[in-house]
């Protein structure tokens, strides 16, 4: 059954229909909470809102557009909220009573993919804004087009901030992570 | 390097990152799609609509035949507790789980990342600093007598002062005891989900709510922010004037209850 059916099915109150559509974008949703929140836990939080969040306000979207960028575009202002939120707190004080890892090691992590992860704390000195953009682009692998419904803008806005975004981005590799284009400079 | 080849290389090194597996997110999602159009309820209003729904269900409740259908949550304090559905499991007093003399620990599998989470948590005070910051009495546990202080003390300003003091396992300091939690009225609405039992109990004379995990948990900020999170100690929960106290162990009912009852002020 093709996505735009099942969105129809699901928004006809057809829960079955929606299973499905967790499982095709449950990764992307997870991967983006992830690298704007950095913590896996949270990152779970903030992918389980977004689908219940989009079950319930599934009468207002268009079935005929793709449902990616809509899910990404709830899960990162998901993200951005609890970016600068106290609940940031809440979250890692009950996690303690799970007494389960806070986080995926970061150090360890480096030894896997050190250039990734130097590239992943680079992007994190961007605004949150910013980090957005180059996380939904290089990360996510999204075109302008999906970028740009994912961030509710026009094309022309995706890659005229992508481009201020990246302005920054080089000048702090170049500053704090040199490692990433050592060698590599023409 | 041009533009391009910077954006390639961009793209090249993203393309190895590493992330953490996925979790089965729609595991946790199906079961709760019935619950996720429950509306809302915030903070703010919650002393209102609190009122107002109080004022209904005792009337209510004089008729037999109503009370089953319109428990569908409990409220302690700011605290509301969905049963699981469709069938609640509400356990008869005599099923409680003997007590134990020897507290245990809410997850007994020691982790080397707790100490260093609890360190970077913000809002971590002492006693005497948070009883100055919060407009109500802390109390401490008096029972079991060798409890002593927590060893952490954490305040917060999320729309009121929480009072969250951690109790460590002195057995195995890398797990947590337990921990009991002070939230003031017109703090967050907290939500727990389809626990495994729930309980009504009493504490000094006040109800209480026992409930088991695991359940996830909810609050609620006046900021339209939203936390789930999975817990699996269980927790005793009451109220006392403005504050709601959360006691979180895997404790029995029993042994919670007399820590409850033998909170004293900081002497």
């Amino acid at each position: 059954m093709d996505e735009p059916t099942l969105i129809r099915l699901a928004t006809n109150g057809d829960a079955t229909a929606w299973e499905p559509l967790v499982l095709a974008h449950q990764q992307a949703v997870f991967r983006l909470a992830y690298l704007l929140l950095g913590d896996p836990d949270e990152a779970e939080d903030v992918a389980q809102e977004t689908f219940l969040r989009a079950w319930r306000a599934l009468k207002g979207f268009d079935s005929t557009r793709p449902l990616r960028p809509w899910l990404l575009s709830i899960a990162a202002n998901l993200s951005r909220n609890r970016y600068r939120s106290a609940g940031r707190y809440i979250a890692a004080l009950t996690r303690a009573f799970r007494n389960e890892p806070a986080a995926l090691n970061i150090e360890e992590t480096s030894t896997q993919n050190m250039d990734a992860n130097q590239l992943w704390k680079a992007v994190q000195n961007l605004n949150i804004s910013d980090q957005q953009i180059v996380y939904l682009r290089f990360f996510l692998e999204l075109s302008v087009t999906e970028t740009a419904e994912v961030l509710q803008v026009a094309e022309g806005t995706v890659k005229s901030r992508l481009s201020r975004a990246l302005e920054k981005l080089r000048a702090i590799i170049q500053h704090e992570f040199p490692v990433l284009i050592e060698g590599r400079e023409a | 390097m041009s533009e391009i080849e910077f954006e390639e290389q961009l793209r090249s090194i993203a393309n190895g990152m590493k992330y953490p597996p996925t979790p089965d997110i729609a595991g946790f999602v199906m079961p709760r799609l019935h619950t996720a159009t429950r509306a809302r309820f915030n903070s703010k209003a919650l002393a209102w609509s609190l009122t107002i729904v109080l004022v209904l269900l005792s009337s209510l409740m004089l008729i037999p035949s109503a009370r089953a259908a319109i428990i569908d949550f409990f409220q302690i304090g700011v605290v509301r507790i969905f049963p699981p559905q469709p069938t609640p499991t509400l356990a008869a007093p005599t099923q409680e789980a003997p007590a134990t003399t020897t507290p245990r620990t809410a997850t007994p599998q020691p982790t080397s990342d707790l100490l260093s989470l609890l360190k970077k948590i913000s809002g971590k005070t002492t006693l005497a600093g948070a009883q100055q910051v919060a407009n109500y009495s802390i109390l401490l546990p008096t029972y079991p007598a060798d409890l002593g202080e927590p060893d952490y003390v954490f305040v917060q300003n999320l729309d009121g002062a929480v009072t969250i003091l951690v109790w460590m396992n002195p057995e195995n300091p890398d797990t947590v005891l337990m921990s009991l939690h002070f939230v003031p009225s017109k703090s967050w609405a907290i939500t727990k989900m389809g626990p495994r039992v729930i309980q009504e109990t009493q504490v000094n004379g006040h109800k209480g709510i026992w409930a088991e995990g695991p359940y996830p948990l909810r609050l609620y900020g006046s900021s339209d922010i939203e936390v789930t999170r999975l817990i699996n100690g269980h927790v005793l929960i009451w109220a006392d004037g403005e504050i709601t106290y959360r006691l979180e162990t895997d404790l029995s009912l029993e042994e919670a209850v007399k820590i409850a009852e033998s909170l004293a002020p900081i002497p």
